[in-house]
């Protein structure tokens, strides 16, 4: 044990490593708020440039980018209602909405803390049930994958606003999307009309920015006249009672971010966006209906998508499973400094477990306190006005279509979307969901055809395969029941089981 | 270190910009830093081995290379956008091996023909591999009891023309009869994960991505695509099962960097010393070995060579499969 706590305290005793965790997590915090700039790339291009690095110092630098960046997404998130990056998506719902109620200071205040919390939460999962989760994560076959997928594409119910037919038009606008391109299973190109630019398909990013940032900037020209909302910033460190308020609901959704972190075929956004879901399904009673402006709302994606980071880390460290797309890169990266990452990495090099482990808590501190620090300043964006804030979120999403592949193609697809998205808002339906079927479109699609492939193309094989583990079982489950639970039937049944229920225990 | 860490800052500053003074004469090439284009995503084999070697170049040609990403329909958009490039020299495409099969699958009429190879950096070796707690140990149970079972076993695939289609055309080819169900998944990396969990029975993927999981007892190795052992592999080279192998072989993806064909000879034969100089140091030899894949060290017509005939023998086998989407012998690739 003590050499176990020696390791996890390296970087905190080495003033070298220390500061590079501090500045990993501080340009995390920046790479992630802008849209386009990933922390993948950014954690790829350090491969080259730590080279000749000592490999403590390169895990440094890179564990604090990516603790910095899956909480950098935010801020945009909630400033300009475009998501830094995909985990985001989830908190601009209410994110954004708080900005413009001039509470954009109190609403990155309680990002920070729930990031926070969400972070420790997954470095605890990380550090003492690694194995386990490992494990068990890799009991998911494909039809789990699709079922999760299905599960997630329900949460279209959540995000539809006041009509849920137009909330399933735009998700079937967001499938449709992704079915754009080469398939990889059959190398055969779907809806490209023989163009090599659509062979790669259309990048969710790009229809993120687009929907988001584009589109956002085009509506509000609506009212570019009008006075911009005062923000007011005298109260951002959330108080211990707002915090301790807050605490179970992040407690929850950091248990759903270490989940879907830690499974190879899933990452933050999809954790962070389940999060939002559960919250909605849970909190009886919110700070504000959702979407208007809940702190809830703001809480639940927060803490699953930092959660997700040491989620993340599970399979990587322990089976040399990369659990999201940053992982892969990390991996990478260790294999250039000469290790083999894989089941046996904490075997040939025991220090690198707790080391890793000690550089994500302290790079969740970093994050806590340069987070806090700059809000001021941060929240008086929302107060520069429109004339001068439009043209800038029009730049910004433009160099971050750009940046997604350096794709020209992409710039184009994030205007498009941008206008489509545009048309989309002014006729009431919500692009929360058409994001959504992009972004789990292929989850479903591919996993689906995993599966039937796997049983002969028998529906009764598939029906077989639905029931035939106790995961499989649990996932089958929770949709069936947030469908029961979206009919006129739900009332009585649930009356009728709380009578019956009732009965029994009498 | 410091510097490094402000070059980190002016590298990220200048991602994307392509914008330098053009002109430049041979005998002072390379007078600004290059840009070289990566055909796959980060965290990719083409990546990791690219990065991995750059810094070398790097050193060898006392320029920076700038390296980006451009992923994207089997790195049809990355080869696609060095070919729309002036061959000038300052724009090297990083690639594997997929660009020699655009043809035979309808994806792009570029292949390696339209550019010249500086170097192969290095190759992978297949290796056919088994969840663990399958029923074979060796090639030949699990090809017998594919034989007794036809299409029961799950096998899992990256798609057409992936590494596992390949070896499964071969094995086909060499063993009448043998039906597996392919299970197709995003990459070697997911398909390997689907295996450790049981979820697909057998596959084969590069030994590299393998080795690790082969080492600790989570899959277990059948035999190496090879004719001859791999070195930390005990699995036997495959042609002691099925000698009609050697035909294929040496098969598997490689890596390298190409510039476009028109590109100025007296450029080429800088770019070509710098890279098979950088190929063969032994830091990027170490790299390799700890990657698992054989340092190639290879360009100009060696190199050529080896790319005619990893898609003489590549395209017909799919062809025999049935997967060409266009006839090999239309695009003048001839039958070994």
């Amino acid at each position: 044990m003590d050499t176990a706590l020696g390791y996890f305290l390296t970087s905190w005793l080495d003033p070298d490593l220390l500061v590079l965790v501090a500045v990993g997590t501080l340009a995390g915090i920046y790479i992630g708020a802008i849209p386009g700039l990933s922390v993948t790339m950014a954690v790829s291009i350090l491969i080259s440039f730590t080279y000749a690095w000592d490999t403590n110092e390169a895990l440094a630098l890179m564990v604090g980018i990516y603790m910095g960046g899956v909480y950098g997404g935010s801020r945009t998130a909630i400033l300009l209602n475009i998501p830094g990056a995909p985990a985001a998506i989830a908190t601009a719902l209410d994110g954004y909405p708080l900005a413009q109620r001039g509470e954009a200071g109190r609403a990155i205040g309680v990002t920070t803390v729930v990031s926070f919390i969400g972070g420790l939460v997954g470095i605890a999962a990380l550090g003492l049930a690694a194995p386990l989760v490992a494990e068990v994560s890799l009991m998911f076959a494909p039809r789990d994958y699709m079922l999760l997928g299905i599960l997630g594409l329900l949460l279209v119910a959540s995000l539809s606003g006041e009509s849920l037919v137009k909330g399933v038009i735009a998700g079937a606008i967001g499938i449709l999307v992704s079915m754009v391109g080469l398939d990889t299973m059959t190398a055969q190109p779907r809806l490209t009309f023989g163009s090599t630019a659509l062979l790669s398909g259309v990048s969710y990013v790009a229809v993120m920015i687009g929907m988001f940032g584009i589109a956002e900037a085009l509506v509000q020209l609506h009212t570019i006249g009008s006075p911009m909302v005062k923000q007011n910033v005298d109260r951002i460190v959330p108080s211990l009672a707002t915090v301790v308020k807050h605490l179970p609901l992040a407690l929850r959704c950091s248990a759903i971010g270490v989940w879907i972190g830690a499974l190879p075929g899933a990452g933050g956004d999809i954790a962070a966006l389940m999060a939002y879901d559960h919250a909605k399904k849970s909190i009886e009673k919110p700070s504000r209906p959702f979407g208007q402006g809940a702190y809830e709302g703001l809480v639940a994606p927060e803490a699953a998508n930092n959660a997700a980071v040491g989620g993340a880390f599970i399979p990587m460290l322990t089976l040399g499973i990369p659990g999201d797309a940053v992982t892969a890169v990390i991996i990478a990266a260790l294999f250039v400094h000469g290790l083999r990452p894989g089941p046996n990495l904490m075997v040939d090099t025991p220090h690198l477990f707790w080391f890793t482990v000690g550089n994500l808590t302290l790079a969740n501190i970093f994050m806590l306190v340069f987070g806090l620090t700059g809000i001021r300043l941060f929240a008086k964006i929302v107060e520069v006005p429109k004339a001068i804030l439009l043209p800038i979120v029009g730049v910004l999403s433009v160099v971050g279509a750009y940046a997604i592949n350096n794709n020209l193609a992409d710039v184009w697809w994030a205007v498009g979307f941008g206008i489509l998205g545009y048309v989309l808002r002014v006729y009431g339906y919500q692009l929360g969901p058409v994001v959504l079927g992009v972004i789990l479109g292929p989850i479903v699609e591919a996993n689906f055809r995993r599966t039937m492939i796997g049983v002969h193309e028998s529906w009764a094989g598939f029906a077989l395969e639905l029931v035939s583990h106790p995961i499989t079982l649990v996932l089958l489950l929770g949709i069936v029941s947030s469908v029961l639970r979206g009919t006129p039937f739900w009332p009585r049944l649930a009356a009728k089981l709380r009578r019956s229920a009732g009965r029994a225990a009498g | 270190m410091r510097l490094n860490r402000r070059h980190l800052l002016v590298g990220a500053a200048t991602l994307g910009t392509l914008s330098f003074a053009r002109g430049g004469f041979a005998q002072e090439f390379p007078a600004r830093p290059l840009q070289g284009t990566i055909q796959w995503g980060a965290g990719g084999s083409t990546d990791a081995v690219t990065r991995a070697v750059a810094p070398i170049v790097e050193e060898k040609l006392g320029q920076k290379l700038v390296l980006t990403n451009r992923p994207g329909g089997t790195g049809v958009i990355g080869m696609q956008y060095v070919h729309g490039q002036r061959p000038d020299g300052y724009n090297i495409l990083f690639g594997a091996e997929n660009p020699q099969l655009y043809g035979v699958l309808g994806l792009s009429e570029l292949s390696y023909k339209d550019f010249y190879p500086l170097v192969l950096l290095a190759r992978g070796t297949p290796v056919l591999v088994a969840r663990k707690d399958a029923p074979w140990n060796d090639a030949k149970s699990l090809i017998d009891h594919v034989l007794a079972h036809p299409d029961q076993v799950k096998m899992g695939a990256t798609g057409v023309g992936g590494l596992p289609f390949v070896v499964h055309a071969m094995l086909s080819a060499q063993v009448p009869g043998f039906k597996v169900t392919q299970v197709p998944f995003d990459g070697d990396g997911p398909a390997l994960t689907a295996l450790e969990g049981g979820h697909v029975d057998f596959m084969s993927a590069v030994f590299g991505a393998a080795r690790e999981r082969i080492r600790a007892g989570r899959i277990k190795a059948l035999a190496a695509i090879s004719t001859e052992p791999i070195e930390g592999l005990e699995a036997p080279p495959i042609t002691e099962t099925l000698p009609g192998f050697a035909k294929y072989l040496p098969w598997g993806p490689f890596f390298g960097a190409f510039v476009k064909k028109e590109t100025p000879a007296p450029v080429i034969a800088k770019l070509e010393r710098a890279f098979v100089e950088a190929a063969n140091d032994p830091r990027f030899k170490e790299f390799c070995a700890n990657f698992g894949v054989v340092p190639m060290g290879i360009g100009g017509p060696e190199a050529i060579a080896f790319l005619e005939r990893w898609q003489s023998v590549t395209a017909w086998l799919l062809a025999d499969a049935g997967a060409a989407k266009v006839d090999p012998a239309s695009l003048g690739i001839k039958r070994l």
